[in-house]
């Protein structure tokens, strides 16, 4: 008989999920890492990516590119567990192993008969435009580009992001019914206003496409160049000339995006220039490592002040900084240290300090700042039927922020045209089995990418991909690695014989003898009073926050009251009684 | 009444030191001396003295491993900390022990760099900064007649004086890295390559490291641009990198060590760093730099315990071998004194 599932929207719950599955937290797209982790486990590579795609839609661009929030709270990672999971690149060994065709999708639904036009198909407008297609609407995709994948294809070098991948699973969107109109510039060559008319809603998620400037002498001088158009000439195949020695200015991916780049554009001397720390970057450390395996280097703990040359730019003067005085604060800010003015030589400077929306144009007035103040939790502009999300919304984000910003604009829109939700997240509760997971597995060493090797083979094939994948035995030694933790583990205290077998065979402090247990107003557990007096103990509970799910209490229960639930964030159809 | 509980991590110049001043600074504190090495403190930088055999194995000794107990210092061996909480005051050992302290001096040294472009020949290559580096070292030096010397580090000089004291013959490949805080320049280059090759060591003048194969037992070729050099072992020397990465999320400053003002505090009150993991800005350099030096790191050990019990002594940045290069007063001479 199958087992029982119970579907469950009480904040309670939901605050459970937070609290006890780090990784699907962090997601902003929630994807079920556990279950897309354990699915590869087991073999079944198409499930693997369907779960993936049912979140993020573009498991096989993500499993490459993705920052990786989820990593950073994965529980392996804390301080006496070692290394978190190699979250991202089982993703990409979903992509890579399963078998090639549209994974399966949801509808669509009949038609709604409404009208969305959504612009911009970078990575919030294709989100956008798959949940709308899906759910009914007519969608119509305009992009300014030659092609959709925005910041994607344009801003990604393609040794990180093959093209053909990104070209397979936006194929895969548009598939869903939306209609993707290239070449069109909204705000020139159609109107804003013209939309607004042809459209019962527009959804602007035009990316950011300007690039900051650092507003230094010298920023005009030949041989400076903006980050992202730098990073856009690259990828359309007509970089610039850069010379033998480059500085990169910036920290975040498309400087690293930068400086690897001009090493294969030719430069033999690449340094990115820090405000602040390495420490500190938002890039990820394999970024980090394969940036400085080919040869780029990092330097900390400067400010650049000047942009020196007469012809071109020759050299830039930069002072050295120091945290501001908020001692013990972190990431903080920084300030110049006076009179500590260096010098070094430059034949090219690229400024990756970031970028901002275009400004948007309309037909009547100049009020396109004041039209993109936008409330970012109903997507909805000064302007009526109006919406805007992505980077055009945010400023520069991550794609899978992006991607996530998109499906919610996509569900707040719709709920708007049609007064009702169509999709809802629920947390879907399912009686289980001890996995067979073993204790041993906590110690299998993080799998890492294997990449191109010797580092020069990669600037002989620019386009080459360096990173070259999981084998399917490594993806499998990796995804042993995860703690599943979206296995509940429960104590039957009215079953409970207190033996405290399990107290003795757990791994770290997670079955505690407890006095009080404390709630939050929605009936969560959000602390437990231990005690040592067994006379105050109430009860004996498992704190799911500190289990490692290694099942060892359940194997030594004598008389079996620890139970298994797989408890899972989802999202489902909306089940009605919740209009808007 | 709350005791004051001083712990100091690492066991090097710096750390032994500081914990001998807060002994002598703070008589009724309890001091722990956490080092994750299984052995009292040594003086790394007599090693390759004795890889040649100039000394014996006791002189490496600042004292036997009984003085800690006499002076009055808990000295926690072969343990190694694994994170660090500077705010609640604990840190956890790899054995899942938390301390709780009132004042902490990190004095973590460094580990031997290698710079991540040549990462795929580490296996290729020997370090040298601990005592079992040392017994590889003097092993294997006694089999091979011939030896590459990469970087340009303090310890490679110091290495190659013993290494030709015992005869061998030395190759040396001058790299950019090992200079840091320095920034490279050809006359530095010039410089260096000249008093090597005043000792007779043979200097490559590229610095292109195309390959290493290993022919057979302490045997590799090794091609440095369009040379091709035959050695029988290669030491890499590119300075050390400060052994901070369990302190990532701590919310110490981290860059290439702990950063610190010119106290040597991390920003936290009661929390220190000292010797070559602290990292400091100097104004003669207009840059950071870690201390590189046995007598600095005395210093620097000494001056973080004066600090952490109410002192506010200034780390010097000049110290006993001050010279000037390219205008900057600066005591990282190690090559002039080659």
């Amino acid at each position: 008989m199958a087992n029982q599932v119970v579907y469950s929207s009480s904040p309670e719950d939901f605050y459970y999920m937070d609290v006890n599955v780090p990784c699907q937290a962090a997601c902003p797209a929630a994807t079920n890492i556990p279950a897309y982790i354990r699915a590869l486990f087991e073999g079944r590579y198409d499930d693997s990516y369907s779960i993936n795609h049912m979140a993020n839609l573009l498991p096989g661009v993500l499993g490459r590119i993705c920052s990786r929030p989820c990593e950073d709270k994965c529980r392996h990672g804390e301080p006496e567990l070692g290394r978190s999971v190699n979250i991202c690149h089982i993703k990409r060994a979903a992509a890579d192993l399963r078998r090639k065709g549209a994974p399966p999708e949801p509808g669509p639904l009949a038609s709604l008969g409404k009208k969305v036009a959504v612009v911009g198909a970078g990575p919030a407008g294709l989100a956008a435009a798959h949940d709308l297609a899906t759910l009914g609407v007519g969608v119509t995709l305009y992009e300014a580009f030659e092609k959709g994948g925005g910041m994607l294809r344009y801003g990604i070098p393609e040794f990180r992001l093959p093209r053909e991948i990104l070209e397979e699973e936006i194929d895969h969107i548009v598939s869903t019914g939306a209609v993707l109109k290239t070449g069109v510039r909204v705000g020139i060559d159609v109107a804003v206003e013209d939309l607004l008319k042809e459209h019962d809603a527009v959804l602007l998620a035009a990316g950011c496409y300007r690039s900051l400037r650092l507003g230094l002498p010298g920023e005009d001088l030949p041989g400076v160049y903006p980050g992202l158009e730098f990073m856009m000439q690259v990828c359309a195949e007509k970089p610039p000339k850069v010379g033998k020695r480059v500085l990169v200015i910036g920290a975040g991916f498309t400087a690293f995006d930068c400086a690897r780049s001009a090493l294969r554009l030719g430069a033999g001397d690449v340094t990115i220039c820090l405000r602040r720390t390495e420490e500190d970057l938002a890039v990820t450390k394999d970024e980090v490592i394969e940036t400085k395996t080919e040869g780029v280097k990092i330097a900390s703990l400067m400010l650049s002040r000047r942009i020196l040359g007469k012809e071109r730019v020759e050299r830039v003067e930069f002072v050295r900084t120091r945290a501001a005085e908020e001692k013990g604060k972190g990431k903080g800010e920084v300030v110049a240290i006076e009179g500590s003015e260096f010098v070094l030589p430059a034949h090219a400077v690229i400024v990756a300090t970031g970028q901002r929306p275009e400004p948007l144009r309309l037909e009547f007035g100049d009020k396109g700042e004041e039209v993109l103040k936008s409330d970012p939790d109903s997507f909805r502009s000064l302007m009526k039927g109006l919406y805007v999300a992505g980077d055009y919304l945010t400023g520069p984000s991550t794609v899978i922020q992006a991607i996530g910003m998109g499906r919610r604009a996509a569900e707040k829109i719709i709920r708007d045209l049609t007064g009702r939700p169509f999709r809802e997240k629920a947390v879907r509760m399912e009686e289980a089995e001890i996995t067979g997971r073993k204790r041993a597995w906590d110690y299998v060493p993080r799998q890492e990418m294997p990449t191109v090797r010797p580092v020069q083979d990669r600037f002989r094939t620019p386009r080459i991909e360096v990173e070259t994948g999981f084998s399917p035995e490594q993806a499998q030694e990796e995804s042993k690695r995860c703690y599943l933790c979206h296995l509940h583990y429960e104590i039957d205290i009215s079953r409970c014989i207190y033996c405290r077998y399990c107290i003795d065979v757990a791994p770290r402090d997670c079955i505690k003898l407890v006095k009080e247990v404390k709630t939050n107003e929605a009936g969560a557990i959000t602390g437990l009073t231990e005690t040592t007096d067994w006379a105050e103990v109430n009860a004996i509970m498992i704190d799911n926050s500190r289990c490692i799910r290694c099942g060892e209490c359940m194997r030594v229960c004598p008389v079996n009251c620890i139970s298994v639930t797989r408890v899972e964030l989802t999202e489902r159809m909306a089940q009605g009684g919740d209009h808007v | 009444m709350s005791e004051e509980h001083f712990i100091v991590i690492g066991n090097g110049p710096a750390g032994h030191h500081a914990a001998v001043t807060l002994r002598l600074e703070a008589p009724g504190a309890r001091i722990t001396l956490v080092s994750k090495e299984p052995r009292g403190c040594y003086r790394p930088h007599l090693l390759p003295k004795w890889i040649s055999g100039n000394i014996q194995e006791e002189a490496l000794y600042v004292c036997p491993v009984e003085d800690y107990r006499k002076m009055g210092i808990k000295f926690r061996s072969g343990q190694k900390v694994v994170a660090l909480n500077p705010v609640q005051r604990e840190l956890v050992l790899d054995h899942k022990e938390m301390l709780r302290f009132s004042g902490l001096i990190l004095a973590l040294g460094g580990k031997p760099r290698i710079p991540e472009p040549l990462r795929i020949f580490k296996d290729l290559m020997f370090t040298l900064k601990t005592l079992e580096q040392a017994r590889v070292w003097r092993e294997e030096v006694s089999h091979v007649d011939s030896v590459l010397m990469m970087g340009g580090d303090l310890t490679s000089l110091a290495v190659t004086k013993a290494l030709l004291s015992l005869g061998k013959k030395v190759v040396f490949m001058v790299t950019e890295e090992a200079f840091w805080p320095l920034r490279w320049s050809l006359s530095l280059f010039e410089e260096m390559s000249h008093r090597l090759r005043q000792k007779g060591v043979a200097v490559l003048v590229d610095q292109r490291l195309k390959g290493i194969s290993r022919k057979g037992n302490r045997d590799y070729e090794v091609q440095v641009g369009c040379e091709t050099v035959r050695v029988g072992m290669i030491g890499a020397f590119f300075g050390l990198r400060p052994d901070v990465r369990f302190l990532a999320g701590s919310g110490l400053r981290l860059d290439r060590g702990i950063l610190v003002d010119e106290y040597l505090n991390t920003g936290f009150k009661g929390v220190y760093a000292t010797g070559d993991c602290a990292q400091i800005y100097h104004p003669g350099l207009r840059d950071y730099w870690v201390s590189v030096g046995h007598d600095n790191a005395l210093e620097l050990g000494r001056t973080a315990a004066l600090n952490l019990v109410g002192n506010t002594v200034k780390a010097e940045g000049a110290g006993k071998c001050v010279f000037e290069v390219q205008g900057i007063r600066m005591n990282t001479s190690w090559w002039t004194e080659f």
